[in-house]
């Protein structure tokens, strides 16, 4: 993949040397749609290549937890476990077993690894706003907004910088909707007299 | 372990997602200490694409046609509406104020947007390319915007990667294209190691 050369993002031709790192627009020699092309040495750096470990020369070298038979090279980040060269997996300075790297990014621990977040203060605001236009509906939806900005207060919210108000409101506006249906409930019943 | 603090670039933007879009999908541009990050957001869950700086190998900005676009039908309207003006005032003769303002009005209303067109500048289309993925970036749609935080940019990936000098590119590049490819020796083409499950630890090959 690293071998392709930088082409035009339009029509995917080759570029001419001189068309790089220019601070203007210069048409594609190609399509002739005005271009700006900006590489950096990463472009020519070669890719990197596994390594396979040493296998245990001298007795009592410690030796990796997967592998008895390779050299430990360092230990894992996550559970402590010796790791050969093969088992290392480093991510940003940090060293990493597979099985950590695995669970880490399904539990979030890694957050580097972490690439989907759920808006649960989203869905619980709208679960509360939305429904109001049906006003019948928030006889469900209310409970169920209350039930997921409880559930998910402690949840992680957006990556970004986003603060709890969402999930204040939609706790707010389901109880005064869940206030609403009890107090008309109360009124329905109190008010019909059997008959007879 | 405490979460990057990130600054906003960009605000959302629509990504496109084919010609009839059946989820709303918006993309914003984030700065953080070591990369750059790419939220899609439908308002419900967000997914994130981080661009490390010392990875970005290439970005690369192409004009579109989409501000011609966007002028040519806010200024038909305008145009119409104009048209009927004039036949009101010149042929007719008859200027009702009320008329009027409501055709002003009406004039407006295509006239704003058709303004912010122009004065946001360019429209453009960036793309950003690492080693395993090349990825559009649909908040950087205007040139001017995409120029600046490309100048932001520029000085934080030269302090990840070093400078790449204008001068020294061509030489480069005939470099890298023809450096042979190298053929694995008798010992790196054996299979050692297999990965049967890419969770658990490859097995070694005696």
């Amino acid at each position: 993949m690293s071998l392709l050369l930088p082409s035009c993002p339009g029509c995917g031709a080759a570029l001419g040397e001189g068309m790089f790192n220019r601070l203007d627009l210069t048409p594609c020699p190609a399509c002739g749609v005005p271009v700006q092309v900006e590489i950096f040495p990463a472009l020519f750096r070669p890719p990197a290549r596994g390594r396979g470990g040493e296998a245990v020369i001298v007795e009592g070298e410690s030796s990796c937890f997967y592998h008895p038979q390779k050299k430990a090279v360092v230990p894992c980040d996550g559970c402590g476990r010796f790791l050969c060269a093969l088992c290392d997996c480093e991510l940003r300075g940090e060293h990493f077993c597979p099985a950590c790297l695995e669970v880490g990014r399904q539990k979030g621990r890694i957050k580097r690894l972490e690439n989907q977040r759920t808006l649960y203060d989203a869905i619980a605001l709208s679960l509360a706003i939305l429904p109001l236009l049906i006003f019948y509906f928030t006889v469900i939806t209310a409970p169920i907004a209350l039930y997921l900005a409880i559930r998910y207060w402690n949840a992680p919210l957006s990556i970004v910088r986003r603060t709890k108000v969402r999930l204040v409101l939609a706790i707010l506006l389901a109880t005064l909707q869940i206030l609403g249906w009890g107090v008309g409930a109360y009124f329905l019943f109190t008010r019909i007299k059997p008959h007879g | 372990m405490a979460e990057t603090q990130y600054r906003r670039l960009t605000r959302p933007h629509r990504r496109k997602s084919g010609f009839v879009a059946v989820t709303y999908v918006r993309s914003s541009l984030w700065l953080g200490n070591d990369h750059l990050l790419a939220i899609d957001s439908n308002g419900y869950s967000e997914s994130y694409k981080r661009f490390y700086f010392q990875d970005i190998q290439m970005i690369a900005i192409r004009l579109t046609r989409r501000r011609l676009i966007w002028n040519w039908v806010l200024t038909v309207p305008i145009a119409m509406w104009l048209l009927g003006l004039a036949y009101e005032l010149v042929v007719r003769r008859n200027p009702d104020v009320v008329g009027l303002a409501i055709a002003i009005l009406w004039t407006l209303i295509p006239g704003v947007p058709l303004l912010l067109n122009n004065l946001l500048g360019p429209t453009c289309a960036c793309t950003v390319r690492t080693a395993v993925q090349t990825e559009d970036l649909p908040s950087l749609c205007r040139l001017p915007k995409t120029r600046r935080i490309l100048n932001l940019l520029r000085p934080l990936i030269a302090q990840a990667q070093g400078q790449l000098a204008p001068e020294e590119i061509p030489a480069r590049l005939q470099a890298w294209t023809q450096a042979p490819v190298s053929a694995p020796t008798a010992a790196e083409s054996e299979p050692r190691s297999v990965i049967d499950d890419p969770n658990v630890p490859p097995k070694i090959i005696p």
